[in-house]
């Protein structure tokens, strides 16, 4: 020692003890993490890192993954399944048989009196893709309800929607390797330091060895926004109005790849007519951009040699989400920026699986991205499963969105929720708590027994959480990654997989069909049904693909890789080979700022919290960076309504009220605030969530609000206080 | 050069040792050790792995020989018999052969980077097993600006492992190291005894103290992690591209500064701490803090100090006036007593001892002789509460049991010295009592002459030993980090009350006896009320230069005297008056010569005045407090929202990660 101790006792540094390192896949973004979770001698997990030849972390983790062993002992776990009459009753923890018999009965009892379509089936991105895959079975083949859909509707929908009206069909073009490759990079709506910090890192990694251009577009001054070269904070809502701005700009000064557009795209007159009315002067009035900056940008991003364009929910969760992502594919097409190396269209997806479940839920259609419109598709899998092709219906049914609204009016009877949890994400919470009520019957499948729409449920299923089974993940550049078992189900909790091939055997054409009781078995069909498609596994198992830590698609049978990036030969999927330039008006039809509720309200992540905190809400060591709901409140616009920094304020719009703690910051402008979404009764008792046409998503980021100091300060403390406890 | 593979995706990682597949609990190290040459982590603490991403290894140094501050980075270049031996972590006996392993380590930080993604904390605590509620590691953030021209800056920060680590030289117990060993600064939870000075001392906020283990725990470096050539948890967690680590003064690849400070990072001439930031943006004129400190950072002048530097100064918020006298309730309430109480007994003994010396009517009536009786009662009566006092300050410790390690570091610590002194102090008062009142239990033995010369020696022991004792606690309070507090004020209020207070006990005492005897108080008080006059402008004077010397020094100081102002307003205010309206009141009694009932009266009634004015003055001083710390955020090291989260019972929840209060 220097100075000190002169006899200095053994250092002592905390071992946890770690015997076994189990590899897995991340479960909460789509980001895709490779992880090890560290298990004691006594088989508790009790660490985790990320896996140091990973090629998407390269052994990083986000704060969500540090802590993520933490979830297998978090509070309030479902142990057991529970059942009662009516939701005024009171809960009883009954047997599998007696709950999985009860909800086979009522769904039967209820399709037989009010049709097939009375009971809607609600899930998720975070299963394992073999469950969504026996799900998507079991729905469209035994139970044949056509109201079923993914909460990926309130994330993904419009980039799902986009792609397939830009490209024939939906699947991520690009990779993170692209970040390595490209000269320009635009993201739209999407602040990846908070939601993928791994990508950001990816992103970062590439910027410290070769500096390039990042504009980032984002109506709040976000930390990735700070990173960026230029930052344009565009006005809620009119992203369409700026891309097209930019492709007018292109297309007008010649700096399109007509060469590309000539081979590859089809509607380019039409496309160009109409882009031809978003001149720079007319945009920069709606986008709120000035005119020369959108020059500057589009010049930039037409003249770079490769250009990539990547994003989020600022995009997705838009009344015109699926138009702003067809546009961004118009961006790249004009510049020919598809399936090289730097030049990309890449939606950064939300959940885990969110990918997985537009793979092989057959929630839009028929498994391997098959559609139920085509004919085709609907003989392939009947054949496949062993179903009467005339059982399947010839048009996809109701999207999440629509299915509340049917409860609400009475075509929906019955509602089975697996790992979602709309009484928080859904937008106008107030309406949705009035719709499940009108419900006769409704089961909820989820790893926490305190999740907030048990209060309407039926029964309740414990389900395993992730890393208490075994299965893959598909993650935002289509790299199939593996979850390994570390350990046992919690209680008497079940794997998804094994609650949906329990339930299929309760029908008697389940009972004829093959339900695989094993992840392997199931994803063996999987591969069959993807050969020579496009999203091809048939070159994937479950041992290669931990080995080579994720495959991406297509990965064809006797290949030793996957393939990083689609349409490389610019052949797109759809009928004539070709990608289609999309002509899209913009229509100005969200609830803005007016006299009586003068803010626009913004909402989305924050890094520490996952969708609805049913998980990071209980691992001290995330939630305490935002233990409870906060919103960002410009300083000068608070201190005309009177309103201090970590007060409690309380916010009217058209549908409902909420109160919240301010944070005065200048990150946003004076006539908006942002509240993040995790937050049980907060900011989505405000939203509207007007819906994409084309993708169903809810316009969650844009309406009006008031705002005034909460009348009574520590009334607000004492409803803030009740909402958080789990 | 780094043992570094690339494969066949172009990915880099450690090669293991031999080039072949490692296996767990092997070396997989390899290139981990800086120059290839730490060898094997056979035997280490730390585990390595195969796969062990080439991030993660420790750099090596540009060479420097001193660092900023003109100190040898080679720390064990005068002192080679600390060299090769094992840091014995968790008893491993493995030694690392990195030849810059006695090199001093430091963090660097590239603020223009850092997202605040809270990677590296998390990080931290995974591998240090903490609850929520404590955190090696804290990310805080200012920003500056009007949208859209706005910039947050985050700050992560644990510890400095300071050239001039403070709380090692604080620690009464001896609980921390500097050690040869990169430099590291490490402290010995199974020492501390959980006084929490280091907390106090440190400018960064890097020892934890945890209410529930009652002791502190700090940053430990990842000296495990260094020992097999890999970087600290947290800087292998970053992903920003902002935290990173290595031989100090040794910038990082792709980084040009080795700057001292950046906006928010209390001043370095404190501790002289081992880290270097780069911060290239310009940034805001002023850069606000979102936690409940009112402190912003204003740019200074930058053809003096540079660009991009920045001075606290108190944040322009509302003067609103409030009482809050709640809140003067705090972890430190046992010393608000202590030292209240430690001041009043040594005060009182001076006089008893000293009085009866002084040729000064009306004090002739202190001495033994004089009233035995009230004398001894008085004596043991000092005894009684000093040994209330000790106990109290005893029971402030996390782990009072381990009470006997004050003693530990009389050479640095002003606690120790504190503590020394107060037991000097009260045992010689002790002595000097029984051997006052109870010759006769040893003069059987030793001849009564004896006695009483070992009387007056414990007597003369303790009259010097009492003061000095107070110099110490006063000592304790001048510290760099927590400008409120390092003042002379705090020397004239701690002498000021010596005086104030004793000379009020013993008033109080003898008043009684002379009452009951029907003999006048009246010239004895007359004389006391001049010393409490004196303890009372003392501590006056002190407290009028303390607030014209907080409003001129800017920075924390002005913030704790702003928040004296509004928070505390009407306390402060109140105390103010208490003071001036004591001191009035002991004047005119002074001067009347008020006897009798009516006498006693006034005195009581200027008794608890003076005793209210003390109790809340010394509770002010400890909540007023506003240390050097870094910024918080909005909700994590926000003391605003621990105090909110206390109030409103969202404490409760662990998860929360604010213990609940524990008083």
């Amino acid at each position: 020692m220097l100075f000190g101790r002169h006899t200095k006792n053994p250092i002592k540094i905390a071992d946890k003890g770690v015997t076994d390192w189990k590899y897995t896949t991340c479960g909460y973004c789509s980001t895709g993490c490779s992880i090890e979770v560290g298990l004691n001698a006594q088989g508790k997990a009790v660490a985790a890192r990320g896996v140091g030849d990973a090629s998407v972390n390269q052994g990083k983790l986000c704060i969500k993954g540090i802590f993520e062993h933490e979830l297998f002992n978090s509070a309030n776990r479902g142990s057991t399944p529970l059942m009662r009459d009516k939701p005024i009753d009171a809960y009883v923890p009954v047997s599998w048989d007696a709950a999985l018999d009860r909800t086979a009965a009522e769904f039967k009892r209820i399709q037989e009196k009010y049709g097939r379509d009375s009971v809607a089936i609600v899930s998720t991105g975070q299963i394992l893709t073999e469950e969504f895959y026996t799900l998507g079975k079991l729905t469209r083949g035994v139970i044949g309800t056509n109201n079923y859909d993914g909460n990926t509707t309130l994330c993904m929908a419009s980039a799902v929607s986009g792609y397939k009206r830009s490209f024939g069909s939906d699947g991520p073009p690009g990779c993170y390797e692209d970040f390595d490759h490209t000269e320009c990079l635009i993201a739209f709506g999407s602040n990846l330091p908070e939601q993928h910090p791994i990508i950001y890192w990816r992103l970062k990694m590439a910027l410290e060895k070769r500096k390039f251009p990042v504009i980032v577009v984002d109506p709040r001054v976000t930390m990735f926004a700070q990173m960026a070269d230029i930052h344009l904070p565009v006005k809620p809502g009119t992203d369409l109005v700026l891309l097209n701005s930019l492709a007018h700009v292109i297309l007008k000064e010649g700096f399109a790849d007509r060469a590309y557009i000539e081979a590859h795209t089809s509607g380019y007159d039409e496309f160009s007519a109409l882009v031809a009315q978003y001149d720079p002067v007319t945009a920069a009035r709606i986008c709120g951009i000035d005119e020369d900056t959108i020059r500057h940008v589009a010049r930039l991003y037409a003249k770079a040699g490769a250009a990539m364009s990547i994003w989020t929910m600022g995009i997705n969760q838009s009344t015109h989400g699926s138009d702003g992502v067809a546009a961004i594919n118009n961006l790249n097409l004009i510049t020919g920026n598809i399936g090289k190396p730097g030049g990309t269209s890449l939606s950064i997806t939300g959940q885990c699986n969110a990918m997985g479940t537009r793979e092989w839920s057959s929630c839009s259609g028929l498994p391997g991205y098959r559609a139920l419109e085509k004919e085709k598709d609907r003989e392939t899998i009947a054949k496949f499963w062993g179903v009467n092709p005339e059982f399947f219906p010839k048009q996809r049914g109701m999207f999440m969105t629509d299915i509340f609204p049917a409860i609400e009016t009475g075509q929906i009877k019955a509602l089975w929720l697996v790992a979602t949890n709309p009484l928080t994400s859904m937008p106008n919470t107030p309406r949705i708590r009035k719709t499940l009520q009108k419900l006769e019957f409704m089961v909820v499948q989820d790893a926490y027994a305190d999740v907030e729409t048990t209060q309407y449920a039926n029964v309740y299923l414990p389900a395993a959480l992730w890393g208490e089974k075994e299965g893959v993940f598909t993650n935002t550049e289509r790299r199939v990654n593996l979850v390994r078992k570390v350990m046992a189900p919690h209680g008497d909790a079940k794997a998804d997989l094994w609650i949906f091939n329990e339930l299929a055997k309760r029908y008697e054409q389940g009972r004829k069909m093959n339900f695989p009781p094993t992840p392997a078995g199931v994803f063996e069909e999987m591969r069959a049904l993807s050969k020579g498609r496009m999203l091809d596994y048939s070159g994937m198992d479950h041992d290669k693909i931990e080995a080579q830590r994720g495959i991406q698609w297509p990965c064809t049978e006797g290949a030793e890789k996957g393939n990083p990036r689609l349409y490389t030969d610019g052949v797109f999927q759809h009928a004539d080979g070709k990608a289609k330039l999309l002509a899209m008006p913009f229509i100005d039809n969200n609830e803005k700022p007016s006299e009586d509720y003068p803010f626009w309200l913004n909402s989305g992540r924050v890094v520490e919290h996952f969708h609805t905190r049913t998980r990071t809400g209980k691992i001290g060591n995330v939630n305490k960076f935002s233990p409870t709901p906060y919103m960002e409140m410009n300083p000068d616009a608070a201190a005309r309504l009177n309103i201090p920094h970590m007060s409690y304020a309380r916010l009217i719009s058209r549908r409902g009220d909420a109160v919240v703690m301010v944070q005065h910051t200048q990150r946003v402008p004076p006539d908006m605030v942002f509240i993040p979404f995790h937050f049980h009764e907060c900011v989505n008792r405000l939203t509207l969530g007007l819906l994409d046409p084309y993708s169903r998503q809810p316009a969650f980021k844009q309406c009006s609000v008031k705002i005034e100091p909460a009348p009574n300060q520590q009334a607000a403390a004492a409803a803030n206080v009740a909402a958080r406890s789990f | 050069m780094l043992n570094v593979q690339v494969d066949k995706q172009g990915m880099a990682y450690l090669a293991p040792p031999g080039g072949g597949a490692s296996t767990e609990g092997g070396c997989g190290s390899g290139g981990g050790c800086s120059s290839g040459s730490c060898g094997s982590s056979e035997g280490h603490a730390f585990k390595t792995r195969a796969n062990e991403p080439a991030y993660t290894a420790l750099p090596k140094s540009n060479g420097a020989k001193l660092n900023q501050w003109g100190k040898a980075i080679d720390l064990a270049e005068d002192h080679k018999a600390l060299t090769g031996k094992s840091l014995r972590i968790n008893n491993s006996e493995a030694i690392s052969t990195n030849p810059e392993r006695y090199k001093q380590h430091g963090f660097h930080f590239s603020a223009d980077n850092c997202i605040g993604c809270h990677a590296c904390e998390a990080a931290c605590s995974e591998k240090n097993d903490l609850p929520a509620h404590i955190s090696f590691r804290s990310v805080g953030y200012v920003e500056g600006g009007t949208y859209p021209d706005f910039r947050r800056v985050n700050i992560s920060m644990a510890c400095n492992h300071c050239d001039d680590p403070v709380c090692l030289k604080g620690c009464p117990t001896r609980a921390y190291t500097k050690f040869a060993e990169y430099g590291a600064v490490l402290q010995d939870p199974d020492i501390c005894f959980g006084c929490g000075y280091c907390t106090w001392v440190c400018p960064y906020n890097a020892p934890q103290l945890d209410p529930i283990k009652g002791e502190v725990s700090k940053c430990n470096m990842c000296v495990d992690r260094l020992e097999v050539g890999l970087k600290p948890a947290c800087v292998s967690a970053c992903l920003a591209g902002a935290l990173d680590f290595g031989v100090i003064e040794t910038a990082p690849e792709n980084r040009e500064q080795t700057k001292l400070a950046i906006p928010g990072f209390p001043t370095p001439e404190i501790t002289h701490p081992n880290i270097r930031f780069q911060q290239t943006k310009e940034l805001p004129r002023e850069m606000r803090r979102t936690d409940s400190m009112p402190l912003v950072y204003v740019k200074k002048d930058e053809i003096s100090k540079g660009k991009n530097s920045y001075a606290p100064q108190v944040a322009d918020k509302p003067l609103d006036r409030e009482w809050n006298l709640k809140k003067l309730r705090s972890r430190e309430d046992p010393l608000v007593l202590f030292t209240l109480i430690t001041q009043a007994v040594v005060g009182a003994f001076l006089l008893l001892f000293l009085a009866p010396m002084v040729p000064i009517a009306g004090m002739e009536v202190l001495s033994y002789a004089a009233h035995p009786v009230a004398h001894a009662a008085l004596l043991f009566g000092l005894l009684a509460v000093e040994t209330f006092a000790l106990a109290l300050s005893t029971s402030h410790l996390g782990k009072p049991h381990r009470f006997y390690r004050a003693f530990n570091n009389l050479r640095y610590s002003p606690v120790s010295r504190e503590v020394a002194g107060v037991a000097v102090f009260f045992n010689a008062m002790g002595a000097y009592t029984v051997l006052m009142v109870l010759p006769q239990l040893f003069t059987w033995l030793v001849p009564p002459a004896l006695v009483q010369g070992l009387q007056t020696l414990a007597g003369w022991v303790a009259v010097v030993a009492g003061p000095l004792a107070l110099y110490a606690m006063n000592r304790i309070y001048r510290i760099k980090a927590r400008p409120f507090w390092d003042h002379w004020q705090v020397a004239t209020s701690f002498y000021g009350s010596m005086l104030t207070l004793g000379a009020l006990v013993v008033g109080v005492v003898y008043a009684a006896v002379l009452v009951a005897q029907g003999e006048s108080f009246a010239s004895l008080l007359n004389v006391l009320a001049w010393t409490m006059a004196a303890g009372l402008a003392i501590e006056g004077l002190g407290l009028i230069a303390h607030a014209r010397d907080l409003s001129r020094g800017g920075g924390e100081g002005a913030a704790s005297h702003r928040v004296q102002r509004t928070t505390y307003g009407n306390t402060y205010l109140l105390r103010n008056l208490g003071l001036a309206l004591s001191l009035a009141l002991v004047i005119a009694l002074g001067v009347t010569h008020l006897d009798g009932v009516a006498g006693l009266w006034a005195w009581v009634i200027t008794a608890a005045v003076i005793l209210a004015t003390a109790t809340i003055g010394r509770a002010l001083f400890y909540v007023l407090v506003i240390p050097t710390t870094m910024p918080g955020a909005f909700f994590w090291r926000n003391k605003g929202f621990e105090e909110h989260a206390r109030e409103t019972g969202l404490a409760n929840m662990p998860q929360v990660g604010v213990l609940p209060n524990v008083h």
